[in-house]
């Protein structure tokens, strides 16, 4: 637009982005109004450009946030499936020209079938299965905490995990489309985002635990005798992973308030229904995120804030002058840390938004409604 | 605030494009979420199935993604993805034709028709103006019709548009200019017409 003063054909009028929106949305940050009735020549032509624009509307669709978020996620879903099916169809056939690589896949097919006896006769006699048996077989990230403090992870679904010390957690990138699978070892609290068409499963050690939308406990360390799975809402089902023949076949299910105690050594679930009466299990309920209230009443922001930061082991970076008087009334039980921040930037309204990186949260909001 | 809105600059499509190149999810998912809406606009004007519009767009992305070491490092994005559109559809069009054993070559037909914004519109006078203007576009064939909404819709420059129809520039630039060409005289024609008349009943 510094230029239009050599303007001279309505062409040059329509295609300035300046121009289209004083028309379209009388938006005017070039002065429009003012240069027209400076340069009478073109008024004219101005003039022919306006009652063109004005009569070239065309129908505008706008998808949804959630819309092109669900449709960048199949997008990904379709990649995955694109390059595993090129990884097999071009390395294979070359590879399966040459003769010497012919005789060596038939030394890994005896291999791989040595393997898979080994794993249906020998493990399941053990008994015992440990999580690097169980991740070997996939490609997954791997979240491990050394720190000294639970840390927070959250997965490509919406679900955040709280993951102890010492423990480890593997998931894919991307969810596959029917179902989502973890990997546990270790102890974490799962808050897990409501999909009834995609069951969540967290594999520990020899068992399974299935679910659609709650949250829930795992403590499932290689070298301890037991595997706990405690529930604060929701419905959970375990069940024994498959790959133990010789354990009894058995789903158990657990409601909010109940818990669960698998003995690894002989194979058996023992159901607590009342999780006070049990000191072991008390007494990890003390000290955990289980314990904090997510109930808020006409509370102050910055208090939400506080308490999320102890719950979660998170830094809030919020602007602390701009939400200093704004209070909320909310429930954010049950829902996974970023459905918790998404609800809080919503109810503050003025297109608050936060953005996550690892355990440090930025709010951005220019205050309340 | 200041320093948390920094990050923001990070929008600049060339700069996305080149981290895209490298691998960089976020800036996959950045022109992803910048552009879908655009090209399902689009997608939506050159083919009557909403459906098969948004899959062709989430194929052209995944090609992006999987080929990402092949792409041409300097391209216009939004250009490039406009057209990478258009060539998936009219690709699924002629295979549709095909079975349907119909002769139609150009596949592709721009489907929408102009309105008008008549909220943006206080006296008669213009609204009338709008009007005949407006029904001069929609009588427009569908190729011009594209051609002048990819220019001053989409903001494509002649090149762009050109490279879009897979023609050379001058036919695009004849395209564009034919429309409006055209649409001047009709309309100025007319208008002369009615001013002559009505200042002769005065």
């Amino acid at each position: 637009m510094e230029n239009r003063n050599q303007y001279t054909e309505i062409e040059d009028f329509l295609a300035d982005p300046s121009f289209q929106l004083w028309v379209r949305s009388k938006v005017d940050q070039q002065d429009w109004e003012d240069w027209t009735l400076g340069n009478s020549k073109m008024a004219k032509v101005v003039e022919e450009a306006r009652l063109f624009l004005l009569a070239m509307k065309i129908p505008e669709n706008n998808l949804s946030t959630e819309e092109i978020k669900s449709a960048l996620e199949s997008t990904w879903i379709k990649i995955e499936e694109k390059e595993k099916a090129q990884n097999k169809n071009v390395k294979l056939v070359k590879i399966w020209k040459n003769t010497w690589y012919r005789s060596i896949a038939a030394v890994f097919l005896f291999g791989l079938s040595f393997t898979w006896v080994y794993n249906n006769y020998f493990i399941s006699e053990s008994g015992i299965i440990n999580y690097h048996d169980l991740i070997k077989e996939n490609e997954l990230v791997e979240q491990i905490n050394n720190t000294s403090k639970p840390q927070i992870t959250t997965l490509s679904d919406g679900s955040s995990v709280l993951l102890n010390p010492n423990s480890k957690l593997s998931y894919p990138k991307v969810f596959a489309k029917n179902e989502r699978k973890v990997y546990l070892s270790g102890e974490g609290f799962f808050e897990i985002s409501k999909n009834a068409k995609r069951p969540f499963y967290v594999y520990a050690n020899e068992i399974v635990t299935k679910v659609v939308g709650t949250s829930f406990r795992i403590k499932a360390y290689a070298n301890e005798p037991d595997i706990e799975v405690l529930v604060l809402t929701g419905n959970v089902k375990v069940n024994s992973n498959q790959k133990i023949k010789t354990a009894n076949e058995k789903e158990v299910s657990l409601l909010p308030n109940q818990a669960l105690r698998f003995e690894r050594k002989n194979f058996t679930f023992n159901k607590i229904t009342d999780i006070t009466q049990d000191r072991a299990l008390a007494k990890t309920l003390c000290s955990t995120i289980e314990k904090i209230n997510f109930e808020f009443t006409d509370v102050p922001v910055d208090q939400i804030f506080k308490t999320i930061e102890q719950a979660y082991l998170v830094e809030i970076d919020y602007p602390r002058e701009k939400l200093k008087d704004c209070h909320l009334t909310t429930s954010l039980i049950d829902q996974p840390l970023p459905e918790k921040l998404k609800i809080i930037c919503k109810s503050l309204g003025n297109n608050s938004n936060y953005i996550m990186n690892g355990n440090q949260i930025i709010i951005l909001s220019n205050g309340c409604n | 605030m200041k320093n948390l809105t920094i990050s923001c600059d990070l929008t600049d499509d060339s700069i996305l494009w080149k981290y895209l190149k490298m691998g960089d999810e976020r800036a996959f998912s950045k022109l992803f979420e910048k552009y879908y809406n655009h090209l399902v606009h689009y997608g939506n004007s050159i083919s009557s199935f909403p459906e098969k519009v948004q899959d062709c767009i989430q194929d052209v992305f995944t090609d992006i993604w999987v080929y990402r070491q092949n792409l041409d490092e300097s391209v216009v994005v939004k250009a490039y993805l406009l057209s990478s559109v258009r060539k998936r559809i009219s690709r699924l069009q002629e295979r549709d034709h095909i079975f349907r054993q119909t002769t139609s070559i150009d596949s592709i037909n721009f489907l929408f028709d102009f309105s008008i914004e008549y909220h943006l519109i206080t006296d008669e006078e213009t609204t009338s103006k709008v009007v005949r203007i407006n029904a001069l576009l929609n009588e427009l064939p569908p190729r011009q019709k594209e051609a002048l909404y990819l220019r001053y819709y989409q903001g494509l420059t002649v090149e762009q548009i050109a490279d879009n129809f897979q023609v050379n520039y001058q036919s695009a630039n004849n395209i564009l200019h034919r429309a409006l060409v055209k649409l001047r005289k009709e309309w100025k024609h007319e208008y002369l017409l009615i001013l002559l008349l009505s200042s002769n009943i005065h």
